[in-house]
C-alpha cells in the first residue's frame, strides 16, 4: 500500500499475428502473446523463475524493425516499420518485448516446430497417462492433443530411466515421464535456498537426482510437485488417490500461520484430498510449505466432536444451548469470562465479542502462538487471524496477555463461568482441577481435548475448510475462507453456534447468514466500512497498513 | 576423511586459480582426486563439495557429465582407444578387440578388479546404456575404455595409455601398447613441410632443433612481438586485427577483430580471455601441435590479445585428453611468469596479467564457447542462451569475456609483426592469413599443412599434398571442416558465383566452401574412398554426437539419439522403408530449434549424407513398416525377422485408424 505512485510504464509496440499492440516495458514476450490471447505452449517457462531456454516449446517467430540506408525503420504502407523476419525460430520465454517488434505463433514454421519438439518429447516418455497422477493436469497431454501426432515413428527401445523414485519424505520421482525442464532444480536453488537437485549424466540420459547423502527433505519440497509441468514429480501423499478431474475446488486461504497462504482445495464427497497453492502475488506468490499444505488431515479424524454434548450426554441442540445460557447468564457482568482464538475468523470474533457484552464480561483474551520465521514464507505469528482479533477488540495489543488474569481469577475462584471457543484451557495455565471448579465451562471445539472432556456443555463447531468467513493477515490485508467440505454430522457453523448463544442469553438477533453478520460488523467496524464478503473476492482487499515488526 | 599433505597443497594451490569463485576449480579438484586415487568415489564428492562451499549434488552433477570422470576404479594402466569416425576407418574397432584380448580383458561385461563389495558402486550414478563402459581385466592390471575422439584423426588409430599417447597403432601391435614407455606427444621428431605449404603458426613444429622451451623460442625471436604491441595502443591493436580480417578458426570463422570490438572499455566490471583449446571437432588436430611444441607461441598471442580487450586474468581451457599437453603449458607459463613475461607489470608496460590452465574432462560441448564458460564457472557445460548471454557482455562471471581459438590467437601475433594490412595480403579478400588443413582418411599422407586461405583447391590437398588416394581406391565423398560440415560427394559441381565448378576445383577457403554448401569450419578434411559404406559412416558420427549432446535442450537430446538409433538398426539390417526420410526429418526438427550450433552439428551430417548418398539409404531400409499397434515387437526382432506380422484387422492392414478419419 505504497502511497508513491510510480512513474507509468513505457509502453511499446509490438505487432503479434499482424495486429499492433501495446504493451508496457519489461513484458516477457511469451506473455505478452498470452495477453494478446496467443498462448505459447511451454514447460521450462515459469514467470517466478530463471529462464533457461530449454524446452524449446514456446519457439515462435520474431523480427525486429528493417532498417534503411539512413539506420532509421523503413516504414511501411500502414504508416507502421516494416519487419525483417529472423530466419530462425527464437525462443519467446527469454525475451522482452522492445520497439516495433514483430511476433508470429501461428505460422507454419512455428507449427512445425512445436510438433517437432511435442514428438521429441514423446518419444522416449512411456505412454502410461492411464495409471499417472498428473492425467488431466498434464502439459504433455494437453499440448500433445493440440501439436502432437496420432502415430508414432519412434520404432526404438525407449531410455529406461529410475522409477518409482523416493527423492525426499513427500516426492517420488519417475524419471521416465521427466521432460528435464529443470523447473525443480531452480525452484530448489532459487526459492527454496536449498540446492539440492540436480541433473546427473548426459544427453538423453540425464536425469534428476539429489546426493545420494541428500534427501529433498525440504519444508517446500511439495511446490515442485505443482510446477513439474509432467507426472515426473508426483506427491507422495496424493499419489494414486483421486484422478484429478473429480476433485471439487475450492478456492481458499491457509490458516497455518498469520500469512495467509492462498489455497485450492481439492475435495471429493466430503473429503479433503489434497491442498495446492494459488497464486497471489500480494502474499504467498505461487507457493505453500509443506507442512501447511498437508495440515489438513485431522479435518477428516474419527473422533471429531459431531453432537452436542452436556455433562459427558450426547443432548439436542437446542437442549444444549439453552443450558448453556442459563449458565452463563447465572454469572452475568461478574464471574465469567471467555478465551477465545486468533484462528477464528472475523465474523466469529465480532459475534464473540457480542456475546462477551450481553453477559458483561470483561475478562476475554485469545491464544497466543508464537514460532520462529522460517526466512522464506512463514512468519512469526502462527494463528490465521491476530490482526482481525486486535481490530474487533477481542484481544489487546499484547495478545495473551490477560490469560494469566482469567488464569488467577479461575483457580481463586473469582471466575466460576468460562467459555472457551476453540481453545483447550488446559494449554492457558490452568489445570484440569481448576476447571473442575467451574460451575460453567461452555466450550466451542472440533477435536477432543482436556478441556472438551470437562464441558459442562460442548458444541461441535467447524473446522476452517468447513467454514466460509474472513480473516485478516500479518500484513493488513482482508482474505476470504471457503467452505470445500461439509461439517460432520451434527456440528455447526462456529458463527451460528455463537449467534445461537447470544440469543439464548439475550433473545432474538435477527441474523440468518453470514453476510448479515458482515453486514453489521461493517456498520460497526469503519474498516470493514462498504465491504462485504463477495467484495472481498478470491485475492482478497488491502485492509490496513501494518508496519513490519521492528518499524513500530 | 583426511587426505596427505601434498595432495591437500595442490588442492589449494589450484583454487588459488580462480579468485572470482571457488566453484570454478570444481574440475581442477576432481582431477587432482582422480590422479591420486584413481576414481572419484562417493566420499570424494562429499569432500570436494565440502571444501568448495557446495552441494554435493553440484559435484555429482559434474561427474556424471564429464566422461572422464570415473565412479569405479579403472585398471592400473588404463587404455583409452579413439572409436570416432578417422579412427574407426583406420581400424580402432579391432584394436579394441585385440587390446582387449592381450590384456585379458572380456568386453561387455566388465567386473570390478578387487571385489565389489569394497567399493560403493551402488552409488556409481551412471546409466549404463550411455556410452561405453570402462572394462577392468580380472587381475586388475588394465582396463579399457573407448572414448571419443582423441583429437589427432591423421595418425589413427591412437589410443592413451594412462596419460601416454601413441598414434598410428597397429593392430598386431595391440600387445606391445600395454607397455608403453614413451609418449609419441613428446618424442621429437622431424619432418619437412610440402613445398605448397606457407608456415606461419606451424613454422616450429617438426622442426630441426626446436624445442618447446622459452629459451629456445626467445633464441628465435620470441615475445618480440609481445614488445611491440606493448608501444602500441590497445584500440590500435583491435584495429590491426580488423584491419587483417582474421576470421576464427575454431568453426564458425568469426572475424575477431570484430569480436574484440564489442568489449566496452572502461566498464565496472573486469575483462576476461579465454583460449578456447578444447580441441575436439572429429577431424581436426591442429591445436595438439601448437600445445605441445609451440607453447610461447600461443602464450605470447594470449598476453598480446588480453593487453588488446584489456583482460588482467586469462584462463587456458585445455581439453581433459591432452594431459600432456596441460604440464608442458604449465611449465611454459612457468616459465613466462620467471621471465617477466606474465604477472604485475609486464615488462615493464604497466600491464597486469596472469594465465591459468584450466583442464577439460572429456566433453566435447566445451568447445561451444557460452559451454567452455559454464564449465570454467564449475558447472555441467551447457551452453547459455544467447540473447541474452552474448559472452562478450555476459559471459565468465556474467563479465565481458572473449574466448578465441588456439590458432586464432597464434595469428595475433603475427598480426602485430606483420602489421594488419600486409596479414589481409596472406591469403584472398575476406578469406585471409593461412589455415591449417587437418586432413584425414583415406589418402596416401594424412596430416596437417598450412596454407594460405584458398590458395588450393580440394583436389590439389588430396592429390597433390596428401599424395592421392590409397592404392586402387578412388574418391567417394569428403567430409571438408570438421565432422559436422555437410559431406561432399566425388563427382558434384557447385554453382558458386554464376559459375559450375567441381569438386577437386574448390579453393579451401571460407566462403568458397559456404558456397557450396558446407563449411571450412576447424578445417578438418575426412576424406572417404569407395569402399566406404556411408550408412556405417554416418552412424560412427550419429553416435558421437548423441553420446556429446549435453541434453539440455529437447530437439538435440532426443534427436540425437533418435538418429543414432535409426542408422544402428538399418546397419543391423533392420531398416524400414520410412527410416530415410524419417532420418531426414529428425534432422530437420534439430538444426535451428536448439540453444547453442550442436543442433546444426549434429544434423548436418545426417541432412547431407541422407541427400546424397539416398540411394545406400533406401537400399538398407527395405523392410516393410511394423504395425504401430499389437502385435508388441522390438527392435530386435525388427532386425531378426524379415517383417513383423500383422494381425488381420477388421480395418485395413491392423494400423488403427485415427482421428477425424476412423469417425467418417
Amino acid at each position: 500500500m505504497s502511497t508513491e505512485t510510480a512513474a507509468p510504464p513505457q509502453m511499446l509496440n509490438v505487432q503479434i499475428n499482424g495486429v499492433w499492440m501495446q504493451f508496457p516495458k519489461g513484458t516477457r514476450v511469451i506473455e505478452a502473446c498470452g495477453q494478446a490471447g496467443s498462448f505459447i505452449p511451454r514447460y521450462c517457462y515459469h514467470p517466478k523463475l530463471s529462464s533457461p531456454g530449454n524446452c524449446r516449446m514456446c519457439l515462435i517467430e520474431m523480427g525486429m524493425p528493417k532498417m534503411g540506408p539512413d539506420r532509421k525503420p523503413v516504414i511501411g504502407a500502414d504508416g507502421k516499420a516494416e519487419i525483417g523476419w529472423i530466419p530462425r525460430p527464437q525462443i519467446s520465454c527469454a525475451q522482452d518485448v522492445a520497439e516495433g517488434m514483430g511476433i508470429r505463433t501461428d505460422s507454419a514454421m512455428v507449427q512445425e516446430c512445436r510438433k517437432g519438439v511435442m514428438e521429441f518429447l514423446l518419444i522416449n516418455h512411456p505412454l502410461d497417462c492411464p495409471i499417472c497422477d498428473q492425467a488431466g493436469e498434464c502439459r504433455l497431454q494437453e499440448f500433445s492433443m493440440e501439436y502432437g501426432n496420432a502415430q508414432s515413428r519412434f520404432l526404438e527401445r525407449k531410455v529406461k530411466k529410475p522409477k518409482n523414485v523416493e527423492l525426499g519424505p513427500r516426492v517420488t520421482l519417475d524419471a521416465e515421464r521427466c521432460v528435464l525442464c529443470s523447473r525443480c532444480i531452480r525452484f530448489m536453488s532459487e526459492v527454496a535456498k536449498d540446492d539440492v537437485l540436480g541433473f546427473v549424466d548426459r544427453g538423453s540420459f540425464s536425469t534428476i537426482a539429489c546426493h545420494p547423502d541428500r534427501t529433498l527433505d525440504s519444508n517446500y519440497s511439495l511446490n515442485t510437485v505443482d510446477i513439474c509441468p509432467v507426472g515426473a514429480l508426483t506427491s507422495s501423499d496424493f499419489r494414486f488417490k483421486m484422478r484429478v478431474w473429480f476433485l471439487k475446488e475450492t478456492k481458499t486461504i491457509d490458516v497455518n500461520d498469520g500469512l495467509g497462504a492462498n489455497i485450492t482445495v481439492g475435495a471429493r464427497e466430503g473429503q479433503i484430498y489434497r491442498v495446492t497453492p494459488r497464486e497471489n502475488n500480494d502474499v504467498n506468490g505461487v507457493w505453500i510449505p509443506d507442512s501447511h499444505r498437508l495440515n489438513f488431515k485431522y479435518l477428516a479424524r474419527e473422533d471429531r466432536l459431531k453432537d452436542p454434548v452436556v455433562a459427558g450426554k450426547v443432548t439436542e441442540w437446542q437442549q444444549a444451548l439453552a443450558l448453556a445460557g442459563e449458565q452463563l447468564k447465572k454469572h452475568s457482568g461478574g464471574a465469567i469470562a471467555m478465551i477465545a482464538s486468533a484462528r477464528m475468523t472475523n465474523e466469529e470474533l465480532f459475534m464473540a465479542k457480542r456475546l462477551a457484552k450481553a453477559l458483561g464480561i470483561t475478562r476475554l483474551d485469545v491464544v497466543p502462538r508464537d514460532g520462529e520465521p522460517d526466512g522464506i514464507m512463514i512468519v512469526a505469528d502462527r494463528n490465521p487471524n491476530t490482526t482481525g482479533a486486535k481490530l474487533l477488540g477481542v484481544t489487546g495489543k499484547q495478545p495473551g496477555a490477560r490469560l494469566a488474569e482469567i488464569a488467577q481469577g479461575v483457580k481463586s475462584g473469582a471466575i466460576k463461568a468460562l467459555i472457551c471457543l476453540g481453545e483447550d484451557a488446559t494449554k492457558c495455565g490452568l489445570t484440569v482441577e481448576d476447571l473442575r471448579k467451574l460451575e460453567a465451562l461452555v466450550v466451542t471445539d472440533i477435536l477432543p481435548n482436556q478441556t472438551t472432556a470437562l464441558a459442562t456443555v460442548l458444541l461441535p463447531a467447524s473446522g476452517w475448510a468447513e467454514k466460509r468467513g474472513s480473516m485478516i493477515n500479518v500484513k493488513g490485508r482482508l482474505q476470504r475462507l471457503n467452505r470445500a467440505i461439509e461439517p460432520p454430522r451434527n456440528a455447526h457453523d462456529d458463527w451460528e453456534i455463537l449467534r445461537d448463544l447470544i440469543q439464548a442469553v439475550s433473545g432474538s438477533n435477527g441474523l440468518y447468514l453470514i453476510e448479515d453478520v458482515f453486514k453489521q460488523m461493517a456498520g460497526e467496524v469503519k474498516e470493514f466500512a462498504g465491504l462485504s464478503l463477495s467484495k472481498i473476492g478470491d485475492l482478497g482487499v488491502p485492509l490496513l497498513e501494518i508496519q513490519p515488526k521492528g518499524a513500530e | 576423511m583426511t587426505i596427505p599433505p601434498e595432495l591437500a597443497s595442490k588442492i589449494d594451490e589450484a583454487i588459488s586459480h580462480y579468485p572470482v569463485s571457488k566453484r570454478s576449480a570444481s574440475l581442477p579438484l576432481l582431477h587432482l582426486w582422480q590422479e591420486h586415487y584413481g576414481w572419484i568415489s562417493k566420499d570424494a564428492v562429499t569432500w570436494i563439495a565440502t571444501k568448495l562451499e557446495l552441494q554435493p549434488i553440484n559435484i555429482l552433477e559434474l561427474v556424471t557429465f564429464y566422461p572422464m570422470f570415473r565412479q569405479q576404479p579403472a585398471g592400473k594402466k588404463h587404455i583409452r582407444v579413439c572409436r570416432t569416425l578417422s579412427c574407426q576407418m583406420a581400424g580402432s574397432y579391432e584394436l579394441r578387440e585385440a587390446l582387449a584380448k592381450a590384456a585379458g580383458i572380456h568386453l561387455g561385461g566388465g567386473h570390478m578388479p578387487h571385489g565389489d563389495q569394497e567399493h560403493d558402486s551402488e552409488h556409481a550414478v551412471h546409466n549404463p546404456e550411455h556410452g561405453s563402459p570402462i572394462t577392468v581385466s580380472a587381475d586388475g592390471e588394465y582396463s579399457i575404455e573407448f572414448v571419443e575422439c582423441l583429437a589427432s584423426c591423421g595418425s589413427a588409430p591412437v589410443a592413451m595409455v594412462n596419460d601416454r599417447f601413441k598414434e598410428n597403432i597397429k593392430v598386431e601391435e595391440a600387445a606391445q601398447l600395454l607397455n608403453l614407455a614413451q609418449s609419441d606427444a613428446t618424442t621429437p621428431r622431424v619432418q619437412q613441410p610440402h613445398p605448397r605449404e606457407h608456415r606461419l603458426i606451424f613454422k616450429n613444429i617438426d622442426r630441426e632443433g626446436w624445442t618447446n622451451d622459452l629459451d629456445c623460442y626467445v633464441r628465435d625471436g620470441g615475445y618480440e612481438d609481445l614488445k611491440k604491441a606493448f608501444t602500441m595502443k590497445p584500440e590500435d591493436l583491435v584495429e590491426a586485427v580488423k584491419k587483417s580480417g582474421l576470421r576464427g578458426r575454431g568453426g564458425a570463422g568469426f572475424p575477431c577483430g570484430v569480436k574484440w570490438s564489442f568489449i566496452k572499455r572502461g566498464g565496472p566490471k573486469p575483462t576476461y580471455l579465454i583460449c578456447n583449446a578444447d580441441e575436439s571437432e572429429p577431424g581436426t588436430f591442429k591445436d595438439r601441435y601448437i600445445i605441445h611444441q609451440d607453447p610461447h607461441q600461443l602464450i605470447e598471442g594470449m598476453i598480446i590479445s588480453c593487453f588488446a580487450v584489456g583482460a588482467n586474468l586469462a584462463y587456458l581451457y585445455v581439453r581433459g585428453e591432452f594431459p600432456e599437453g596441460a604440464q608442458i603449458l604449465e611449465k611454459a607459463l612457468a616459465e613466462a611468469r620467471e621471465k617477466g613475461f606474465l604477472g604485475k607489470n609486464i615488462q615493464g608496460s604497466g600491464f597486469d596479467l596472469e594465465i591459468y590452465v584450466h583442464r577439460g574432462a572429456g566433453a566435447y560441448i566445451c568447445g561451444e564457447e557460452t559451454g567452455l564458460i559454464e564449465s570454467l564457472e564449475g558447472k555441467r557445460a551447457y551452453p547459455r542462451i544467447k540473447p541474452p548471454y552474448f559472452p562478450a557482455v555476459l559471459g565468465l562471471y556474467q563479465c565481458p569475456t572473449i574466448v578465441n581459438n588456439v590458432e586464432t590467437l597464434c595469428h595475433v601475433k603475427h598480426i602485430v609483426r606483420m602489421g594488419g594490412e600486409e596479414y589481409a595480403k596472406i591469403g584472398r579478400a575476406n578469406n585471409t592469413g593461412t589455415r591449417i588443413l587437418c586432413v584425414s582418411g583415406d589418402v596416401q599422407r594424412p596430416g596437417y599443412y598450412e596454407v594460405e586461405v584458398g590458395s588450393i583447391t580440394l583436389g590439389e590437398l588430396i592429390n597433390e599434398v596428401c599424395g592421392g588416394m590409397k592404392e586402387g581406391r578412388s574418391l567417394k565423398a569428403v567430409i571438408p571442416g570438421g565432422s559436422s560440415a555437410k559431406v561432399l560427394k566425388a563427382g558434384e559441381t557447385y554453382k558458386i558465383k554464376d559459375q559450375e565448378v567441381r569438386l577437386e576445383d574448390l579453393p579451401m577457403d571460407f566462403d568458397t566452401l559456404a558456397a557450396a554448401g558446407s563449411m571450412a569450419g576447424s578445417g578438418g578434411v575426412i576424406v572417404m574412398d569407395d569402399t566406404r559404406d556411408m550408412v556405417a559412416t554416418l552412424n560412427n558420427l550419429n553416435d558421437f554426437y548423441a553420446h556429446e549432446s549435453c541434453g539440455q535442450c529437447t530437439p538435440c537430446r532426443e534427436g540425437s539419439l533418435w538418429m543414432k538409433k535409426i542408422t544402428t538398426r538399418m546397419l543391423e539390417g533392420g531398416g524400414t522403408e520410412q527410416d530415410t526420410d524419417t532420418l531426414k526429418n529428425v534432422a530437420d526438427n534439430i538444426a535451428g530449434k536448439t540453444i547453442c550450433a550442436f543442433g546444426e552439428a549434429c544434423s548436418w551430417p545426417t541432412q547431407s549424407f541422407v541427400l546424397k548418398f539416398r540411394e545406400e539409404f533406401m537400399a538398407k531400409s527395405q523392410k516393410a513398416l511394423p504395425p504401430p499397434m499389437p502385435p508388441e515387437y522390438t527392435p530386435g526382432e525388427l532386425v531378426k525377422n524379415d517383417a513383423i506380422p500383422a494381425i488381420p484387422a477388421p480395418r485395413g492392414n491392423g494400423r488403427e485408424i485415427m482421428g477425424p478419419a476412423a469417425t467418417r
